[in-house]
């Protein structure tokens, strides 16, 4: 509060919401000046979709005000100038990008019919106001990868020429070098004076992003003071309270010479050959840029993608390629799936079921009553050991945030009794509370001798939870970190080295 | 310290707010028994207006023997929609087994059992028919099993060449099929015997569960190692035995071949399979719920009838209840969705 703004954008007064008799946000205040970029952090659970959420108009305040531009708005009944880029960005799958863009720029049209030409060039423009080489605006989405869509998300928002832009989690899915991209954008934006919210679990990034931010508790606003005063630990220990303890992986782990998981010459999609092994009771990094490819590698083992040539061993066994998901499951075989809502969420069931999709893979048989005592206890275990909120069996999937969705669908796979788990971006878009509970419980896999993959292109994560990464660059292993030289500067410089510098000019 | 616990106390509570409220306990009631009111409500209500035509053993016969082959079908329905997808074809396969138990009883002579065991496996090959079209070649069930119908309606027609069938000469065996005993008609007792299999399978067995989780998610089960192809499959194999069994029912109630009837089954069976979404297991199709709304929709038609509503408030009748069992099944899944702003708090 010393320091405010000469001109707020927005103004939030004592924004006061409650749930059932439980206060999601509680008097907070926020104000986000003009041409600032103002970062909101907190746990999940602290009240950051809440604020959102009410800002967005999808259920009303208790008290408080939103003053936008010096008047009083009221987000619920009218609409509010302001743009939303949400972590499940909204876009039209079937449709083409240029309908995507056109869908939240409008139609161009022609004599009251829409000109089709117009579209394209109209998305090809958006795009190249913001200095990004435009896709083909013909192309479906489905042809983007994760980074692409991100992009054309935020694209499209910033269509509106909104002043004030909401970014719920823009880089959960985003690989280095394209959130650098993402924050030039958001500079030049800024220097514009466009003002923007920016949530975000990932605290490193919003030094030298973010002017100020703000940090909520429990729906208690902590802190809101410029960046440039705190350090990620100060941030860290507003937003929990207390002292995190941060896992480290320990340096000198003996290379297991008993390999669980051996790959020899593998070659599956344009990756390969590959040959590398994953030993009992190690986490093995596979890293790669997004867009590399390299997801394939982990899906093949587990059998959702074919591989062409090549052998893959489990302990003695060789699985052969046309071996189905459920035989491999039953040798031991876990895939956490990248994308969480689309592969792994059973939306409208319980967390019960949500735990046991698949009875079968625990109890071997179709037609043998599920044990429900076993279940419950199980799931009981689970979400004390997890510290999963709601603690309840018959909630709903849909009623978690991400943090608690994941710990359900790794608990998924213990369940199972998995030696070898594939682990796709294990805690994208999870709080950094939850994501020291899910490394820990990784560690604690492992430490049991389970062997574990973790595919990935969150270097950070890598570098502190791996106790061995293989940087993938077309298709390749291009280097093998360990030990004191698996660090983040590491992993940035190899894989960025390894995709080729003439590949990604922007 | 006792302070430092009460907080702790305090807080365990502010952090699960899904706590039974009374209001919570209430909403949850309604939502799990709902229906079951609404049938209760339905039964006092007209029982009230007429007391002596509506409570009358006739009236409760008649309609547990009629209902009884909606109810099979309702439930036929149900399987393949616990996986998200349609089988149309239910109400001419039903009319075709009607027309052919009567047809090859009279016509060709078989014995009943005979003639029941043939068109049953006809109806395992018409189940595993569409469960290929819908897995195999990957055609939308909506599509496939509309054609699978009409093909089915076609083999009717040819059959008995588009006229009724007389039933002179059927066996008493057959026709005592479907009898009263101890004042229970037994298609009733049938429905009793395949809800109690299907409830079983579909709540307490592995098979049921992956049903729904493919219904949930395809991708997901995949992923969890569920033959997809597989359990798809069997809904529509289930589903093609349940109309051909509940055709060769029909067939010993009406005791003559009618190429014409079947379609006409097909919106009730559908209407009930959705409305019971609402109930019971809120959210997803399930026996019990299916056929409470099988009794719901009898009930409600049969009193307005005895009301003196002439013979075509019917379809009114049977369009608007499917048109309102989407809309409360829709609005009851956002119900649920509202649940979750109430719960996770951020």
């Amino acid at each position: 509060m010393a320091i405010d703004a000469p001109q707020p954008a927005i103004e939030i007064r004592a924004l006061t919401k409650r749930f059932l008799g439980t206060l999601a946000l509680d008097g907070v205040d926020l104000a986000i000046g003009e041409g600032e970029i103002h970062a909101l952090v907190g746990e999940n659970g602290a009240g950051k979709s809440t604020l959102i959420k009410i800002l967005a108009g999808i259920f009303p305040a208790d008290q408080g005000e939103i003053v936008v531009g010096g008047r009083r708005v009221n987000p619920y009944a009218e609409t509010v100038p302001i743009a939303f880029v949400h972590q499940d960005l909204g876009l039209v799958e079937e449709l083409s990008i240029g309908e995507n863009v056109a869908l939240v720029a409008g139609f161009p049209r022609r004599g009251g019919l829409i000109s089709w030409k117009e579209v394209w060039k109209q998305a090809e423009r958006i795009y190249a106001q913001m200095s990004i080489a435009p896709p083909d605006p013909r192309a479906p989405v489905g042809s983007l990868t994760a980074a692409g869509r991100a992009i054309l998300g935020i694209v499209r928002s910033l269509s509106r020429n909104a002043r004030i832009v909401v970014l719920d989690e823009p880089t959960a899915s985003l690989p280095g070098p394209d959130a650098l991209h993402l924050f030039d954008v958001l500079r030049r934006l800024r220097a514009a004076g466009t003002s923007i919210l920016y949530v975000s679990h990932r605290l490193n990034e919003l030094f030298g992003l973010a002017d100020r931010v703000t940090v909520l508790r429990d729906g208690r606003r902590v802190r809101s003071t410029p960046i440039t005063d705190l350090t990620t630990e100060a941030i860290v220990g507003d937003m929990l309270g207390r002292e995190l303890q941060i896992h480290h992986a320990p340096s000198a782990r003996p290379r297991s010479t008993n390999a669980l998981l051996a790959a020899e010459d593998l070659r599956v999609g344009n990756q390969g050959p590959l040959s590398f092994t994953v030993g009992r009771g190690e986490i093995v990094g596979l890293v790669g840029l997004r867009g590399a490819g390299h997801e394939v590698i982990g899906r093949s083992i587990f059998g959702a993608h074919p591989h062409a040539s090549g052998t893959i061993r489990l302990g003695t066994d060789v699985l052969p390629a046309d071996m189905p998901i459920g035989a491999r499951i039953g040798k031991g075989i876990a895939l956490l799936a990248g994308d969480r809502l689309a592969e792994s969420a059973l939306g409208g069931m319980s967390l019960r079921e949500n735990l046991f999709p698949n009875v079968q893979t625990v109890s071997g048989a179709l037609f043998k009553p599920i044990d429900a005592a076993r279940e419950l206890g199980v799931v009981r275990d689970t979400l004390e050991r997890f510290d999963v909120r709601p603690r309840d069996a018959t909630a709903l999937i849909d009623w978690l945030s991400g943090g608690n969705q994941q710990k359900i669908f790794v608990g998924r796979w213990l369940a199972t009794g998995a030696r070898l788990f594939i682990m796709e971006e294990p805690t994208a878009g999870v709080d950094i509370g939850a994501k020291g509970i899910i490394h820990r419980l990784l560690r604690n896999i492992a430490e049991e001798g389970a062997g574990i993959l973790v595919v990935s292109s969150d270097f950070e994560e890598v570098a502190t939870l791996c106790d061995r990464a293989l940087v993938i660059g077309r298709g390749a292993i291009t280097s093998e970190l360990a030990g004191p030289e698996l660090t983040l500067e590491g992993l940035l410089t190899r894989s960025s080295l390894a995709s080729g510098q003439g590949e990604r000019v922007h | 310290m006792d302070k430092g616990m009460l907080d702790a106390a305090a807080g365990a509570a502010a952090k699960s707010p899904r706590r039974a409220t009374p209001i919570a306990t209430v909403s949850n009631f309604v939502a799990i028994y709902g229906l079951l009111l609404v049938l209760l409500l339905i039964i006092a209500v007209f029982g009230a207006l007429r007391p002596s035509t509506f409570f009358s053993a006739i009236n409760f016969n008649n309609i547990l023997m009629s209902q009884s082959v909606t109810a099979m079908l309702a439930l036929a329905v149900m399987m393949p929609l616990a996986t998200k997808q349609f089988d149309l074809s239910v109400g001419f396969h039903l009319g075709m087994a009607q027309t052919l138990i009567v047809g090859l009883q009279v016509q060709q002579g078989l014995d009943w059992p005979v003639a029941a065991v043939l068109i049953l496996f006809l109806s395992l090959l018409v189940g595993i028919a569409n469960g290929m079209l819908v897995t195999l070649f990957q055609i939308d069930s909506f599509i496939a099993t509309m054609g699978t119908g009409t093909l089915l309606y076609g083999v009717t027609n040819w059959y008995s060449n588009g006229e009724q069938i007389s039933g002179m000469g059927l066996s008493d065996s057959f026709i005592n099929l479907t009898q009263i005993v101890y004042g229970v008609p037994l298609p009733a007792v049938y429905v009793v015997i395949i809800s109690l299999a299907l409830w079983i399978a579909t709540e307490y067995l592995p098979v049921g569960r992956n049903l729904y989780v493919i219904g949930a998610n395809v991708r997901a089960a995949q992923l969890t190692g569920i033959n997809v192809g597989g359990h798809v499959m069997g809904a529509f194999v289930v589903a093609g035995l349940l109309s051909g069994f509940a055709g060769i029912v029909l067939g010993s109630i009406l005791q003559t071949g009618t190429p014409s009837v079947g379609p006409e089954y097909l919106l009730p069976a559908f209407a009930a399979a959705l409305l019971g979404a609402t109930s019971i297991k809120p959210g997803r199709v399930n026996v019990i719920g299916t056929i409470i709304s099988v009794l719901v929709l009898a009930f409600s038609f049969s009193g307005v009838q005895q009301l003196g509503a002439p013979f075509y408030v019917q379809y009114f009748f049977n369009g608007a209840i499917l048109i309102v069992a989407v809309g409360l099944s829709v609005y009851a899944a956002r119900r649920r969705q509202r649940a979750a702003v109430n719960t996770s708090k951020a």
